[in-house]
């Protein structure tokens, strides 16, 4: 071992008492345990070229900042892309962006925002989203015989406590869903 | 991108044709549109389709891909054939259920009963279980 990895290796001298020194060195990157909600945004191009990865993305926040089981990490994951994949179909143009945003609780809530600007072929307004959830929430699922139509109404209805939808500043549309953690759900 | 690998294998149950078809990888908005013209083609060139879908290896598909599941099974029953699922994952099984597909198309624990259930009649097992799965994974969702 030469002389600079031994100075690498060797631990640096720590003077506690300074306050600085003691802030820093304390920080890590776990997750805070804490019930402060942790607020995460990505913005991707409306491309679906970049889903695997909000996926990926998906899997990460909810086993390792919510408590949530694998199963409902699983869960959300489609949850997250059925609605990111209705944004760049019907909600931004390509070029432009879709915004998603995550907000956690841990021990208690995962909740995300997915955000379109309005500009897709296929816009549709939160009056015109929450009218087909609610005419086709209550249909007998092996009656689709579609190959569509099945992702909001049948996978994000189901696995959401609270899915609902806004008109944005932006003219486009803003999903929310919210799942709360319940007994029996927990790691 | 996501990224899915579909594999084909001649099959023979007791004198039937079965076209063994095995996912690996992701089905997703990327890739389903293009990989599933294959399974199209297969139904299209047998008289009979036979077909089983191993999800062994599949780790994730999105509802549009299960909507091409719904719509294989319908053409392969216009065709007097029959379509089996085998060996879905916890998470595969657990959206196969939410959807509804579970109550159409039969889905079977292992290789071995998938391809039996083409020759002398086997019962499915009473509650499907997902490879790897525990009680509890299998649940119906309570959201």
């Amino acid at each position: 071992m030469d002389a600079t990895n031994t100075a690498l290796a060797t631990k640096p001298h720590v003077d506690e008492s300074h306050p600085e020194e003691h802030s820093v060195l304390n920080k890590t990157n776990a997750v805070s345990k804490e019930t402060t909600p942790v607020k995460i945004s990505i913005i991707i191009p409306t491309n679906a070229y970049f889903m695997s990865g909000i996926r990926d993305f998906t899997m990460t926040v909810v086993q390792n900042m919510t408590g949530f089981t694998e199963q409902w990490a699983y869960r959300f994951q489609s949850v997250v892309d059925e609605l990111t994949n209705n944004a760049i179909e019907f909600g931004s143009a390509p070029g432009k962006d879709i915004k998603v945003t995550f907000v956690s609780i841990q021990g208690k809530s995962i909740e995300v925002y997915v955000e379109d600007t309005g500009t897709g072929p296929n816009k549709k307004t939160a009056a015109e989203m929450e009218a087909f959830i609610e005419e086709r929430k209550n249909v007998d699922p092996t009656t689709i015989t579609s190959i569509r139509g099945r992702g909001l109404t049948q996978i994000v209805s189901n696995w959401t406590d609270t899915l609902e939808f806004t008109d944005n500043q932006q003219g486009g549309l803003t999903a929310h869903v919210v799942k709360n953690l319940e007994a029996g759900e927990q790691l | 991108m996501a990224q899915v690998q579909i594999t084909f294998q001649d099959v023979n149950v007791g004198g039937k044709a079965i076209k063994l078809i095995a996912f690996a990888g992701q089905l997703d908005e990327t890739n389903v549109d293009n990989e599933a013209q294959k399974i199209y083609q297969v139904i299209e060139e047998m008289a009979e389709p036979n077909l089983i879908l191993d999800f062994l290896d599949l780790e994730y598909m999105n509802s549009k891909s299960i909507g091409y599941v719904t719509d294989w099974y319908s053409k392969v029953m216009s065709k007097n054939g029959k379509i089996v699922i085998t060996r879905p994952r916890v998470n595969i099984l657990d959206i196969l259920k939410v959807v509804g597909i579970t109550q159409i198309v039969t889905v079977y624990e292992n290789l071995e009963e998938a391809k039996a259930s083409f020759g002398a009649a086997v019962a499915p097992a009473p509650e499907v279980a997902a490879v790897g799965a525990t009680p509890n994974q299998t649940e119906t969702p309570q959201a």
